[in-house]
């Protein structure tokens, strides 16, 4: 024995690296885990958190780096792999077969259920009850997945872990989609594990889970690991701060104009995501929101573009009612949607670069529903030259550009559409930092002519750069509004991570 | 650089020449030494023989490019067929506008219920189709009581609509027309492009505010309209209206349509791709046709040549 090993640390990643295509996902993280701890993995959205937790159960290969496990190097290629090596993983998006049952799920692909040639009901019960006791789930064992709710996916997923002898279970935000008592049954849950001596590494961004679950938390932050506190002598504010890390210089604005009329005003805008939402923002100006994936920044878009149901409250766009019963109305009324996700939400791959710009605007470009050719190549031109739009010709496909530049045909189609609000839904994400540049330019200009702009960003730093005012969305709610020049990031992100205290008034 | 499109459509160009020099010399001869297959009458056939799948699979070309599919087709056909004939037999009428324009109109409100019913529940188009792929059979054996309604060949109104509309003329140019027509539509028209971009991405032209529901209803009806005007030729060209026509016609038109190189998942796809894999079929037939192949075998070559067709078009990633 040469070195010594540390015996408690049952997993450790060292120098991980993940790329796709040109950006990098992670760059060197570390992280180790020791037997029998609660092990938070935090980090803002895009940190990396839950691409080091897919390469750890083996479902996304490393460019480099190594893992051992009980101090021995291993190779993860595969979630069977990880499922030899007695690691498992419970995907926030439940990786369960809806179309079979609780008892299936758990001994499908499970190498510690020797299949025979004929499916054995009998047999599958007596392996899957003790999993699903440990777990507490009491459904039957031949319940389909589908109809079981969130909450008990999460415990058969759990359960299924448990089965395959998992000893390390990755849990990624398991708690995103549970309401409050399903939360506290699955808290009891990790907590008997880990008296058993499971250890187990939880993905999150909500500081009380956290703090309340974890005995330590490793903070990753642009695919670095930035450091390991212990949760008891480590505090919210010191952990943001890791989160956040460097100090960015905020460069205000020049010339700050002074705001116009009110262009969009929302009372006690209610949806399925949203809870009694108000706001205002004014022509000139951009209104930043903030807030995590699933906070119902995305929904507030969706419901003043007309596709999300309104539920309850009042919208009025300069000063009229204004109620949105599909995009097309909000079109005419005045409401341009860049969507949150350009390929699935934006942009027609298969078509070209002048199509997809002109898609919203054809009528325009039209006579007795033909086109105009000339006419529609020629709308192109002033705007992609102000978008600084860099494609060979107009009639290449979409797919061809790079992210920066799909992202500018879209704000094409938009430019061309010119509507007095526009709600941009993270609108850099993914793209390379001229791009970035170029529409932060747009942003500024388009305010400046008098657009009311709504900005949705991932990126603090961006929001502060850019906003005039700030929102903070926390479980569709607001929990903070403030003025970008006084705000900081650790006060956004403590409003956007702090719990919501559910209020008693309200439904 | 060429777009994968036109390269795309330069291959299943290149496979219809291929075919055709191979027509070329497989052909038998005739008495005086020439290739029948080249005789102006042999050529002016293929095109006579393809006008009506030709015909189908225009209007099929756009319901595959929203991402749909129309099996219906067939069994509207044969609708139209027995719509033509009853009104051309029965006296309900003596012009024969007004019996060829029932049929067509018949035709164009089984493909606006489809479309209607696709849009309005979202369910399969796949589904529907099938449904009514059924069910319009049921109703041209119903109103025909199961019987063929034959069109004589004296000097009546029916007649007198099969001899114009037999014409090979009528009915190339009908195929060429209709051809022309969507071939604008598509390039040239915000309609043509809503088509594709529905197909494309069904939820990006959500959010683009395209109108989706309007797009596909359309395009059911016109599925259903050209249906019906192929079943216009069909009765004139076999002098019945034949409630058990057009069985399996609904899968030659695929055929055409995704050998021309249309994407059976929407968003991709052409009118004149969709022209050169119905010449593809056509000069196919014919050149085993005139080499005495067994049928049964002309439809195992065919079926090589479909799944040959779409492997060479795949694109490569």
């Amino acid at each position: 024995m040469g070195e010594v090993k540390t015996v408690s640390e049952i997993l450790q990643a060292e120098g991980i690296t993940k790329h796709y295509g040109g950006v990098y996902a992670l760059k060197g993280a570390s992280f180790s885990l020791r037997a029998g701890e609660v092990h938070a993995l935090m980090g803002e959205n895009g940190a990396g958190k839950s691409t080091l937790a897919r390469i750890l159960a083996g479902s996304a290969r490393a460019d480099g780096g190594t893992v051992r496990v009980h101090g021995e190097p291993v190779e993860i290629a595969s979630p069977l792999d990880a499922q030899r090596l007695g690691i498992g993983i419970i995907y926030q998006e439940l990786d369960l077969f809806p179309n079979l049952t609780a008892g299936e799920n758990i001994v499908i692909g499970n190498l510690h259920f020797p299949e025979g040639r004929v499916v054995d009901f009998r047999r599958i019960e007596d392996f899957c009850r003790p999993f699903l006791r440990q777990v507490g789930l009491t459904c039957a064992i031949a319940t389909p997945a589908a109809a079981l709710s969130i909450g008990q996916m999460q415990l058969l997923a759990i359960a299924r872990a448990l089965s395959m002898d998992a000893r390390i279970i990755l849990m990624d935000e398991p708690t995103s989609a549970l309401f409050d008592d399903a939360a506290e049954r699955l808290f009891r849950l990790i907590a008997g594990l880990r008296e058993r001596g499971v250890s187990i590494v939880y993905v999150s961004h909500k500081m009380e889970e956290i703090f309340r679950v974890c005995d330590r938390a490793t903070v990753l932050r642009d695919g670095e690991t930035i450091g390991t506190v212990e949760t008891q002598s480590s505090s919210v504010d010191e952990v943001i701060r890791m989160m956040v890390g460097r100090e960015l210089r905020i460069m205000a604005r020049a010339g700050r104009r002074a705001a116009g009329d009110v262009a969009l005003k929302a009372e006690n805008l209610s949806t399925a995501k949203l809870k009694s939402v108000s706001f205002e923002v004014r022509r000139g100006e951009v209104l930043g929101i903030a807030g995590l994936v699933g906070s119902g920044r995305s929904e507030l878009g969706a419901a003043l573009f007309g596709i999300d149901r309104i539920t309850g409250g009042t919208l009025r766009i300069a000063g009229r009612p204004y109620a949105p019963g599909s995009p097309r109305a909000a079109m005419s009324a005045g409401v341009g949607l860049l969507p949150e996700d350009r390929r699935l939400q934006g942009l027609m791959m298969r078509m070209s670069v002048l199509e997809n710009a002109t898609l919203a605007v054809l009528p325009r470009l039209s006579r007795l529903g033909f086109l105009r050719m000339g006419q529609e190549a020629a709308s192109l031109g002033p705007v992609a030259r102000r978008l600084a739009l860099d494609c060979p010709w107009v009639t290449a496909p979409v797919s061809q550009l790079s992210g920066g530049n799909q992202q500018k045909v879209l704000l094409a189609r938009w430019l061309l559409l010119n509507p007095d609000v526009l709600f941009l839904d993270d609108p850099t994400r993914g793209i390379d930092i001229g791009a970035k540049q170029d529409i932060y330019r747009l942003i500024d200009e388009l305010a400046a002519e008098g657009k009311a702009i709504v900005l949705v960003s991932s990126e603090l730093p961006e929001l502060l750069h850019c906003a005039d005012r700030i929102l903070v969305l926390n479980e569709g709610r607001i929990t903070a509004r403030y003025d970008a020049r006084e705000a900081t990031q650790e006060m956004i992100l403590s409003a956007a991570t702090t719990a919501v205290p559910s209020p008693g008034a309200q439904r | 650089m060429p777009d994968s499109g036109m390269l795309r459509r330069a291959r299943s160009l290149a496979a219809l020449v291929g075919i055709l020099i191979l027509a070329i010399v497989t052909s038998p001869t005739a008495s005086d030494g020439s290739r029948i297959f080249l005789q102006a009458g042999n050529l002016t056939d293929i095109l006579r023989q393809i006008s009506l799948i030709g015909i189908l699979s225009l209007s099929m070309t756009y319901v595959i490019l929203t991402g749909g599919i129309d099996l219906s087709v067939g069994s509207i056909l044969a609708l139209s067929t027995a719509v033509t004939a009853m009104f051309l037999t029965r006296g309900y009428t003596t012009h024969i506008g007004v019996a060829i324009l029932t049929a067509v109109l018949a035709s164009a409100a089984v493909g606006a219920l489809n479309g209607v019913v696709i849009a309005a529940t979202r369910i399969q188009p796949f589904i529907v189709t099938l449904a009514s792929m059924i069910g319009v059979r049921g109703l041209a054996k119903w109103l025909t009581s199961n019987q063929n309604i034959d069109i004589g060949f004296g000097r009546d109104l029916a007649a007198e609509f099969a001899s114009i509309f037999r014409e090979k003329a009528i009915v190339i140019g009908a195929y060429a027309c209709a051809a022309a027509l969507f071939w604008v539509v598509l390039a040239r028209t915000v309609f043509g492009r809503h088509v594709r971009a529905v197909g494309d991405n069904e939820k990006a032209a959500e959010y683009a505010g395209l109108p989706i529901r309007t797009t596909k209803i359309w395009v059911y009806t016109l599925s259903g309209l050209f249906s019906g005007l192929a079943g216009v030729l069909y009765a004139a060209e076999n002098h019945q209206g034949n409630p058990n026509a057009g069985v399996a016609y609904e899968l030659d038109a695929i055929a055409a349509v995704v050998i021309g190189g249309t994407r059976l998942s929407g968003g991709k796809g052409s009118i004149s791709g969709t022209i050169v894999g119905t010449l593809i079929m056509g000069v196919l037939t014919n050149m085993l046709r005139l080499n005495n192949v067994d049928s049964n075998v002309e439809m195992m070559i065919k079926a090589v040549i479909i799944v040959l067709a779409v492997a060479v078009q795949r694109e490569r990633n």
